[in-house]
């Protein structure tokens, strides 16, 4: 593929410029090891929340907290970890905004409807028993 | 030659000539594998979601049936798949640290942190393993063990097992719900199933950089990208984690 895209003059060669040198690299490290905390501890409050609270806290207050830190796990992960936070604008839209379109639709749809179909079960099993 | 090139003023994004999202081919496209592969395990779990919602109040607690801890006889809820998202995460840093060594070329550190990022994969696939393997076989294995099988013919009479513990496809003792093993074992195993490829992408990699593969091409991208495929495994887990275990 590399010899393709070598015909024309000047195109930059994106695998190579990926470097930086033992300073930079400093920093970078400092910032992956303050990303890890971060998600240790984010994790650890998970865990005490699910093991001492499962049951003081209301079901539906639990499910946005735990859906609301696992987002910002999420955002960790795919911002600093796999480096899409230092990518161009276009590369991240590209990525993150028709899949957050798409999944936050189909979670809404899916959700709804099972709760729908879980609110008329009775009413379909007297259906189907006077048929 | 290459003097009149670099001459020549840098284009626009869209002009043509240079990569519009400022990456290579490579990279570009394993992201965009990696949008696909996302979009597979975010329908897995959103119809998880839509059985969950459907059966709201039969599921089965979490706390209930996963509860088991290596060595310890009293029930730890949460605590060993805990200690498997620290796992992983952990691994996930590693990754990232070859990565960034990749990027300063030095082959040394790239092989050590790739070394102990396949060595938390195996852990983590080896976890997952020992949880299956509880999960099957039910919580009362020390006590009584009655096997597997809730009912069966024998002597040509049907036998209800009142003492089935357990899991399988057909039926499981958590709840009346088939569907509460279905889920488990398709999206976890599912789950699994990338781990596992992601270790070997990663063995991989560890052989190409010590025989010196990715220091003649003068690059360390093929790091990059085998770090984005594991970092997308410990995303996949940070949801499979709060679906399956906490909510």
């Amino acid at each position: 593929m590399s010899s393709f895209f070598e015909e024309y003059e000047g195109y930059p060669n994106y695998e190579k410029m990926a470097t930086h040198d033992e300073a930079h690299g400093k920093v970078i490290r400092k910032k992956l090891w303050m990303v890890f905390w971060i998600m240790l501890i984010v994790t650890l409050i998970e865990l005490f929340i699910g093991y001492k609270y499962s049951e003081s806290l209301g079901e539906i207050n639990k499910e946005y907290l735990f859906i609301f830190l696992t987002i910002a796990k999420a955002f960790f992960i795919v911002f600093v970890f796999m480096h899409l936070g230092d990518e161009k604008k276009a590369l991240k839209y590209v990525i993150i905004a028709p899949y957050t379109l798409f999944i936050f639709y189909l979670a809404f749809m899916a959700i709804t409807e099972g709760a729908y179909t879980w609110h008329i079960k009775d009413a379909i099993s007297t259906v189907l028993m006077h048929q | 030659m290459s003097n009149q090139a670099t001459a020549v003023p840098l284009r626009k994004d869209w002009d043509g000539g240079v990569s519009p999202f400022g990456v290579s081919y490579g990279k570009l496209f394993m992201w965009f594998f990696l949008v696909s592969d996302a979009l597979t395990f975010s329908s897995l779990l959103c119809a998880y979601g839509f059985m969950r919602h459907k059966f709201t109040g039969e599921w089965a607690h979490p706390n209930e049936v996963f509860h088991h801890f290596p060595f310890v006889t009293r029930e730890m809820p949460l605590a060993y798949v805990g200690f498997m998202t620290f796992d992983l995460i952990m691994s996930s840093v590693t990754m990232v640290l070859a990565v960034e060594a990749g990027h300063r070329k030095n082959r040394k550190q790239v092989m050590m942190w790739l070394f102990f990022t396949i060595i938390g994969g195996f852990i983590f696939v080896g976890s997952q393993c020992w949880e299956w393997y509880h999960f099957i076989t039910g919580p009362e294995l020390s006590a009584t063990y009655h096997g597997v099988y809730r009912d069966y013919i024998m002597n040509g009479q049907h036998i209800i097992n009142p003492h089935f513990t357990g899991a399988n496809l057909v039926v499981n003792s958590y709840t009346m719900l088939p569907t509460f093993g279905d889920f488990f074992f398709c999206i976890t195993g599912f789950h699994g199933f990338h781990v596992f490829s992601g270790v070997i992408i990663n063995i991989i990699m560890l052989i190409m950089v010590a025989n010196g593969v990715m220091d003649n091409r003068g690059h360390y991208e093929m790091i990059e990208k085998a770090g984005l495929y594991w970092h997308f495994v410990d995303l996949v887990w940070v949801f499979v984690f709060t679906f399956f275990y906490l909510l």
